[in-house]
């Protein structure tokens, strides 16, 4: 009885293995913990409910967020066939790409996306990945606050001192939307108590300047209005000059002057998004994913219904947000080829990105397809728009360098920033470190 | 029962294949890996280049930088530590004889995960959600940036004092305990003050221990990485980058493995140094 058990056993285990060689499963290393992961559930739920019937299901897998693309790298190097389809974004494509197999995505992708979009997932002029997710800059600020002051004489003349004092010349109070960034930085100063005691608020702006990659793109806008970039057109390395210059001289004004709080050398999203949230802050560069938290009543009862959001400030050279995407690409070493493929074509198409912008995602798409969700997303809209008409990536914001430029740019400014650096050295070391990492 | 080598031999031969494969074999990787030229594309097949990666560690301002700041806040918090766990064994050991379990409860912040102290302190002291600049707020109308960079060091240091200190006091209360009481009675009998008895009986006897436990607390605080990361990363321009915070960012955001695999060994080096100067001290405490 025990013998004919054991063999029942065997039998059905090799079934198993048998089976499940027949049928591909496609996994998927996802984004974890956000509103990607829920968008990216609903749509493969909806994949596996059709085309996934007959081409392979698709399962997912999730790291933790920390350290995910040091945890990517590793597995990627190590040859991992763990999993057939993985994360890549705009800031990294170039470091993943020897791992990974170029895509051929059907022509519909340009209509859904188009070729801006699908740029933010591109090396060497091939496609690395699906951008299932855009993000740029909001300039978050308090309309409640803004309102009044651009209807108050008395608060007008006030500001009008504070910019003379601060700024050298008497500015006047305008909307947001016409901001250049020293009006942002007029605004910020007179909305902050220890250079206007009448101010509502501590402080009157938040800034991110730890030392943190991503905190480098958001402050990027700065420079880039001005007319800055990485690299010029022969490849050389072009950030010691006058743009980068007024970007770093404007932060470290703002935060010299105490316009944001004082232990901003250590802050980033969640720290900037406390401040900002807590009714202390009268505006705010921040990711435009932040806005459902902050305008969520049961989150920020201090500012939810009382903000306003527009592109960031226009410099000299116009005006400018960083954007980059999150999507997904084919691991080289999959096993499953043919159906990761399918089930990334599939992604790249209308129904696939609507289900998935409905399903809490944020692609950049195509106005006619925004406008049929806008009831239920209206953010997309403005991330739609934006995009188009204010998004840039840095030359050599795609290059396999990328992270690691970043990085060196966030570890020498935030030293300008708080002081234990001059502007000098600081650009002068970012300059030499670039020109060793691309070299 | 005398055991015969070939016993011996079988005895040992689990662990000591076990210690092989696990720690042999990366040890030997590691050592590959610092005299080749590598990266993630050709971690399979590295490239033999002599001592570069070493040169390139020791001529790396940063790395220097990195060192002295692992040495400044080792060297810091296992001091206080020591310090602080001396005068609570002492202060507190007529309550923790009477109460032994209240040892359990101060020894509750070591058995935190450094990485979530890190989480927890970079909400405690943050501007608007923290409790701490809450009422310094509401009681003196400021609060200080704590995770600035004027303050970082001593916050962090702080932070590790507080974790660690209940290891220190476990160790140095179980040595003051252990001093036999004829020494003590004798002491008294002779005429010698609380002073007297601390600095001439006490201390001595538990100096053996005292020193092992600062050595044990400066590898410890030497090599710290989660909670710095955690709560300032590398801090502005680098301020706060550990050593461990240094290979790290060579290894995984630099992508100079042989430069970060470089830097490991020279710190295995300097603690494998460290705990033959322990152990030869050890032996000579053990003869005297």
């Amino acid at each position: 009885m025990k013998k004919m058990f054991t063999k029942l056993g065997l039998v059905l285990l090799i079934s198993l293995f048998a089976v499940k060689s027949l049928w591909a499963q496609v996994t998927v290393l996802g984004w974890p913990g956000g509103p990607e992961e829920t968008a990216l559930r609903k749509a493969v739920e909806v994949y596996n409910a059709g085309p996934g019937k007959s081409s392979g299901t698709v399962s997912l897998i999730f790291f933790n967020r920390d350290g995910f693309w040091d945890k990517l790298q590793a597995d990627l190097a190590a040859g991992t066939t763990e999993f057939d389809i993985n994360l890549t974004a705009t800031y990294a494509v170039g470091r993943y790409a020897p791992y990974m197999q170029p895509l051929s995505l059907p022509s519909a992708a340009t209509d859904v996306f188009g070729e801006k979009v699908l740029k933010t997932m591109q090396f060497e002029g091939e496609q690395f990945g699906v951008p299932t997710d855009l993000s740029l800059h909001f300039m978050y600020y308090r309309d409640d606050l803004i309102d009044k002051l651009l209807s108050d004489a008395g608060w007008q003349k006030i500001y009008g001192e504070i910019s003379q004092k601060y700024l050298g010349k008497t500015l006047s109070p305008k909307n947001p939307d016409t901001w250049n960034w020293e009006d942002y930085a007029a605004t910020a100063l007179f909305f902050t108590k220890s250079v206007n005691s009448a101010s509502p608020t501590r402080y009157g702006t938040v800034l991110q300047m730890k030392n943190l990659l991503f905190n480098m793109m958001i402050w990027h806008s700065t420079a880039r209005s001005h007319g800055g970039e990485w690299l010029d057109a022969n490849g050389n390395v072009m950030v010691d000059s006058w743009a980068f210059r007024q970007g770093l001289q404007l932060y470290k004004t703002l935060y010299d002057a105490g316009a944001s709080p004082k232990d901003s050398t250590s802050y980033e999203y969640a720290e900037a998004n406390a401040a900002f949230g807590s009714g202390q802050a009268a505006t705010m560069l921040q990711w435009n994913a932040a806005f459902g938290s902050l305008n969520n009543p049961e989150e920020n009862p201090a500012v939810a219904g009382k903000i306003g959001t527009v592109a960031p400030p226009a410099g000299p050279a116009g005006r400018v947000t960083h954007i980059h995407g999150l999507g997904l690409g084919l691991n080289k070493n999959s096993k499953n080829k043919d159906a990761a493929i399918k089930f990334l074509n599939w992604l790249s198409g209308v129904d696939a990105m609507e289900t998935y912008a409905l399903g809490g995602g944020s692609p950049a798409m195509a106005k006619s397809i925004t406008d049929k969700i806008s009831v239920n997303r209206p953010d997309l809209i403005k991330l739609g728009d934006f995009a188009g008409s204010y998004g840039f990536v840095m030359n050599g914001g795609t290059s396999a360098s990328a992270l690691q430029i970043y990085t060196l740019q966030a570890e020498q400014f935030t030293g300008y920033w708080s002081g234990t650096k001059s502007l000098d050295e600081a650009l002068q070391a970012t300059s030499k470190g670039m020109a060793e990492l691309l070299k | 029962m005398q055991v015969s080598s070939k016993e011996k031999f079988w005895l040992t031969a689990p662990i000591t294949f076990f210690l092989l494969v696990m720690l042999g074999f990366p040890l030997l990787l590691d050592l590959i890996y610092s005299v080749s030229e590598v990266t993630f594309e050709n971690l399979l097949s590295p490239r033999l280049q002599g001592f570069e990666n070493y040169l390139k560690t020791l001529q790396d301002p940063t790395y220097w930088d990195a060192l002295a700041f692992s040495l400044k806040f080792g060297l810091t918090a296992s001091l206080v530590q020591l310090i602080l766990a001396l005068f609570l064994a002492i202060y507190l050991e007529p309550l923790l004889a009477r109460h032994p379990w209240l040892m359990a409860v101060l020894m509750a912040p070591m058995m935190v995960a450094p990485a979530l102290i890190g989480l927890m302190y970079r909400l405690i002291l943050h501007e608007f959600v923290g409790v701490i600049p809450y009422y310094l707020w509401e009681w003196v109308g400021d609060s200080p940036a704590f995770l600035g960079t004027e303050n970082a060091f001593l916050t962090l240091v702080t932070i590790e004092i507080l974790q660690w200190t209940p290891f220190a006091l476990l160790i140095i209360y179980t040595a003051y305990r252990a001093i036999p009481t004829h020494l003590r009675e004798a002491a008294r009998m002779d005429g010698a003050n609380s002073a007297q008895l601390l600095l001439l009986v006490e201390l001595p006897n538990m100096m053996p221990v005292i020193l092992l436990t600062f050595f044990i607390r400066f590898i410890d605080s030497f090599r710290v990485f989660d909670n710095i990361y955690v709560l300032v990363g590398s801090g502005a321009g680098g301020t706060s980058t550990s050593l461990s915070i240094y290979i790290y960012k060579a290894f995984f955001r630099g992508g100079n493995i042989g430069q970060a695999v470089a830097a490991s060994v020279l710190l295995f080096l300097a603690a494998l140094l460290l705990i033959a100067l322990l152990e030869r001290f050890s032996r000579r405490m053990e003869t005297t």
